[in-house]
């Protein structure tokens, strides 16, 4: 009894190798084919999310910089406006100050002055009034000379009086 | 011993026709499943058979992943190792499934069947059978793995010579590798024919109680573990002897 079969021990192996070529060209090779396109799709999709992912974050990181720096720029913006502004309202209630001072000074002035005029008028006819009263009251007249000194007199009180 | 129809039986180039016819058969089984499963191919939505096929043809790749030393190898070996055990799976099943024979009185000289075979098989004549019961087929798939580890490894002669220099016993590796390689399918595939045959022989009590039914169950289930897993076996095997041989990790260009 032959039991190991040299024909098909070889015609065995030819025609596995016959299938196999087969197999692969019409069942396997389609197959992965697809497993390959697959692969390679996720593949990119993965590497196209990634650069997504990074510039997103690229882009939020300079947006938050921009936004930062348009921040800083407004505080600096205001804080000079109210600088200014300060300085400009101290200038107003300074000028608005010395004004209403010059105002008050020129109005003493001119009241001094017309108080000065006033009594000065008033002072005359005051001492002639009462030199002509004293004349009238002593009845006789006065030389020239005792009248001016009474005159002088006379102001010089009322000047003490006023005063 | 069955009596199986032979081409050439008196010469020593003599092919069983049956073993042979069940490969093609085989063959033909795996292409269809294969197209019925890329009938309608989707890379988004995969369902039913394509993505039973999907998973096997990763299980192989991860099982050469786990026993070959690169990717590129890997990627070289998927459609043999893939092709391999989804056929070697087919052809143990198909022998677990079903055993055909008939009654043959008439010698047929011309294909073989001698007055003194069919004698000696009790006129039976097998028509569908497993083609890995056949240890001549089951040899030559080992020889054919064998050839293709050693030509892997000629790719780079320096470190296949330094190799064998180093580990002289290799060289009886290599001639014992094939041997139990082709042996243990055969093995595994014949005994589980050969015993449920035993079994289908037992005698049926007041013609109608089969005693043997029991036991021809529980075989046929132990049958089908072996069967899957000599396939899966097979194939790591031939995974890990070309991957064995395939130096400076993957330099293939194919």
């Amino acid at each position: 009894m032959q039991v190991f079969e040299l024909g098909t021990f070889l015609v065995s192996i030819v025609t596995f190798l016959i299938m196999f070529l087969i197999i692969k060209r019409y069942g396997f090779g389609p197959m992965a084919k697809m497993l390959e396109k697959r692969r390679l799709y996720v593949e990119t999709q993965i590497t196209d999310a990634e650069q997504n992912r990074l510039q997103a974050e690229r882009f939020l990181t300079e947006q938050q910089q921009l936004l930062e720096s348009a921040r800083q720029q407004a505080k600096e913006l205001l804080d000079t406006a109210r600088i200014r502004a300060d300085e400009m309202a101290r200038e107003i209630v300074n000028d608005a100050q010395a004004e209403s001072r010059r105002l008050l000074e020129e109005n003493r002035q001119l009241i001094e002055r017309e108080r000065a005029e006033v009594l000065s008028g008033v002072m005359a006819s005051v001492s002639g009034l009462t030199v002509e009263l004293s004349e009238k009251l002593l009845r006789r007249s006065l030389s020239h000379e005792a009248h001016r000194e009474m005159v002088e007199e006379a102001e010089k009180l009322l000047g003490e009086l006023i005063c | 011993m069955p009596a199986f129809p032979y081409l050439f039986a008196n010469s020593i180039f003599r092919i069983n026709l049956i073993t042979i016819a069940m490969m093609i058969l085989t063959g033909l089984v795996v292409l269809i499943v294969l197209r019925l499963s890329i009938r309608k191919l989707d890379m988004r939505n995969p369902r039913g058979l394509q993505n039973l096929i999907e998973w096997a043809i990763d299980f192989t790749a991860n099982m050469a992943r786990d026993t070959m030393p690169s990717e590129q190898v890997v990627q070289w070996i998927l459609p043999l190792a893939f092709t391999m055990v989804i056929f070697l799976f087919v052809a143990n099943w198909l022998g677990l499934i079903a055993t055909i024979a008939i009654h043959q009185q008439q010698p047929i000289p011309w294909l073989g069947i001698t007055a003194q075979s069919l004698a000696m098989a009790h006129g039976e004549v097998p028509l569908f059978d497993s083609p890995t019961a056949n240890m001549s087929m089951t040899l030559g798939m080992a020889v054919m793995v064998w050839v293709l580890s050693h030509a892997v490894g000629l790719r780079h002669p320096r470190q296949y010579f330094w190799h064998f220099v180093k580990n002289p016993l290799g060289i009886v590796e290599e001639f014992t590798n094939p041997l139990t390689h082709g042996m243990r399918l055969f093995g595994n595939i014949f005994a589980g024919e050969a015993l449920a045959g035993a079994i289908l022989t037992m005698p049926i009590l007041f013609g109608v109680v089969p005693t043997g039914f029991p036991f021809l169950l529980i075989w046929l289930l132990y049958c089908g573990f072996v069967s899957t897993i000599q396939a899966y076996i097979f194939t790591i095997l031939m995974t890990l002897y070309v991957g064995q041989k395939s130096f400076h990790g993957g330099v293939h260009h194919t």
